[in-house]
């Protein structure tokens, strides 16, 4: 996925993207952090065609995402957003089943292949025995898996997160992370999320962005490109960059 | 006991199906039967197919027009709400109270009064003024998204509007025609065989696209992005839901009259009941609101005979009771 000279603005007077210029490179995970406000939520919309770019592009296997159709678009690319809702009634496997839509027409019933991937989603997930509940049953962890389940069953080379880890308490937050390394690892899934948490990024990534004021500060390999100036220089705060055996590469933040 | 929920559940909505299909074809033949003249079943049956009963003559021409008109006009207010509920994600929209049966209600009235030779043509105006409505105010609550709360105050503010220039309309003319009264008001005394024809047409219509849109309704109910991530074309959704809530709306107005209420009435009982898949709600909610206006309806006009009491105030006072104790019964409200 090749982003070319992206830039974006939500109202015309202030650009949110500013000549963003990069890579996203297939069977990794790609880690967007960076301070609020920074336009990493927004470079995550515009990789995933919720927002258009006023200039530049962003390439799928070399076609702009604006030319796609939006059911191609969702059979190669697909989103888990922060907020979701849907009717608390509903079970885990309808709507898991939603993510079969860009394979159906107006009419076109359940085939033999969406049910396969239902049920790989559902077990991926591991909300197999879930799978009759009432979503409103489910804790936020549980809620959590299943919007990624949903993803999962469109069947996408890509798959984007928006913050994935908020509003979980941190036993959550590490089961979502081993899913999706899990997905990234046995599937080959190309993962794309945003984080807020340093150390979950350094720790579940393959490539980290670094983003400041619309632009990209950094990229690289986590241990690569985290350096205490690096975090200074972007949020404003003292670290300390350790490298342990046992814990990898993690930063203290001692200040400000 | 997993089980048994998911039975339970199967069992509700089969329940309430049958419950409301059998109380409506009850209240349907129990109201053709009775008023200011009874028959009994067989001189019915046996009046209309022979022509020769006096009686049954008098009611296949008063009487079973306006039974028709509740039942083909309850149908199309609960789907419309449904649609309209849908369409604007919120469980407040009725279009009695957004204000599409008083856009409807005005431009029958206007053409009614400024254009009588066109007559024939007021379904048409109604649609287009129930549009009218209806586009006011989505586009004048949308603000990068349709906030609730906006959407309904502004829905209340083009439905005072609305009301008020039909009834200036109204009172400008004097005591202008019988079927002006007849759009402003809701009772469904004095109805002929060409309204029914009116109602029924397009109101099937109406009825049979929007089982044709159950899973666009469906999909409406996850936020705009997850949809259009799925690729779902929500804007393409949301116009044909609507057009088709207009419709069914304004053609129930101008035959009917104004029934506020029922919109946001009847789906709401229909999700308590069996749940919130459109699939479900929409002909439930078809069902359900027959059947409501037409018991409105029957008893309004046998309760207190000769008299009648319009079957929207029967409507309002049965129906507002009954949805307080439903949601007090139940904490699942539009699924959120």
């Amino acid at each position: 996925m090749d982003i070319k000279e992206v830039t974006f603005s939500y109202d015309k007077k202030r650009d949110t993207l500013r000549g963003i210029d990069s890579t996203i490179e297939i069977g990794k995970v790609t880690t967007i952090i960076g301070p609020n406000g920074c336009g990493k939520s927004t470079l995550l919309g515009v990789l995933s065609n919720h927002y258009q770019p006023q200039n530049g592009a962003v390439l799928l296997d070399g076609k702009s995402l604006g030319d796609f159709k939006p059911k191609e678009l969702a059979k190669r690319l697909a989103v888990v957003h922060q907020q979701n809702n849907a009717p608390s009634d509903m079970t885990v496997e309808k709507l898991t089943a939603y993510g079969r839509i860009p394979y159906k027409n107006f009419f076109s019933s359940t085939t033999d292949e969406d049910e396969e991937a239902i049920e790989w989603a559902l077990a991926s997930t591991n909300l197999l025995d879930k799978r009759s509940m009432p979503i409103d049953s489910l804790s936020g962890g549980q809620m959590q898996r299943v919007w990624i389940a949903m993803a999962l069953t469109q069947k996408t080379p890509y798959l984007f997160l928006d913050e994935p880890t908020t509003y979980l308490d941190i036993f959550y937050q590490y089961e979502l992370l081993e899913l999706i390394r899990s997905l990234n690892k046995q599937h080959g899934i190309s993962i794309v999320m945003v984080l807020h948490d340093i150390n979950q990024a350094i720790k579940y990534s393959d490539v980290i962005i670094v983003m400041k004021d619309g632009r990209i500060a950094a990229k690289g390999k986590p241990e690569d490109i985290i350096t205490a100036d690096l975090i200074r220089d972007i949020y404003g705060v003292n670290v300390v960059v350790k490298h342990d055996k046992d814990a990898g590469t993690y930063i203290v933040p001692v200040g400000i | 006991m997993k089980a048994g929920k998911i039975m339970s559940g199967i069992n509700r909505k089969t329940i309430s199906f049958i419950v409301v299909a059998l109380l409506l074809a009850i209240v349907f033949v129990q109201s053709a039967l009775t008023g200011s003249i009874s028959v009994t079943p067989f001189e019915l049956i046996h009046g209309l197919l022979t022509r020769t009963n006096d009686d049954v003559a008098i009611i296949k021409d008063l009487r079973l027009p306006r039974i028709l008109i509740a039942v083909f006009a309850g149908a199309a207010l609960s789907v419309a709400g449904v649609l309209l509920q849908a369409v604007m994600r919120n469980p407040l929209a009725d279009p009695g109270i957004i204000g599409v049966s008083a856009g409807a209600s005005f431009m029958s009235v206007l053409v009614i009064a400024m254009f009588p030779t066109l007559f024939f043509f007021v379904p048409l105006f109604a649609f287009i003024g129930g549009a009218l409505a209806f586009f006011l105010v989505y586009s004048l609550s949308w603000k990068s998204g349709l906030d609730p709360l906006r959407m309904i105050l502004i829905g209340i503010a083009v439905n005072a509007l609305f009301t008020g220039l039909g009834q200036a309309i109204g009172f400008s003319g004097g005591g202008l025609t019988q079927s002006m009264s007849q759009v402003t008001t809701s009772t469904l005394t004095m109805k002929k065989w060409s309204e029914v024809e009116v109602v029924a047409l397009y109101g099937s219509i109406g009825l049979v696209l929007s089982f044709f849109v159950t899973r666009w309704c469906n999909y409406l109910s996850l936020e705009d992005r997850t949809a259009k991530s799925l690729g779902v074309n929500v804007n393409l959704a949301r116009f044909v839901i609507s057009i088709i809530a207009v419709l069914l709306a304004s053609i129930a107005t101008t035959v009917a009259g104004m029934f506020a209420f029922v919109g946001l009435l009847v789906p709401h009982i229909g999700r308590t009941l069996v749940g919130n898949d459109h699939k479900v709600l929409i002909p439930f909610s078809a069902l359900a609101g027959a059947l409501l206006i037409l018991v409105a309806d029957t008893l309004g006009r046998t309760l207190i005979a000769p008299n009648e009491i319009p079957a929207s105030i029967i409507m309002a006072v049965i129906g507002g009771p009954f949805l307080i104790f439903l949601l007090r019964k139940s904490d699942r409200i539009y699924g959120h």
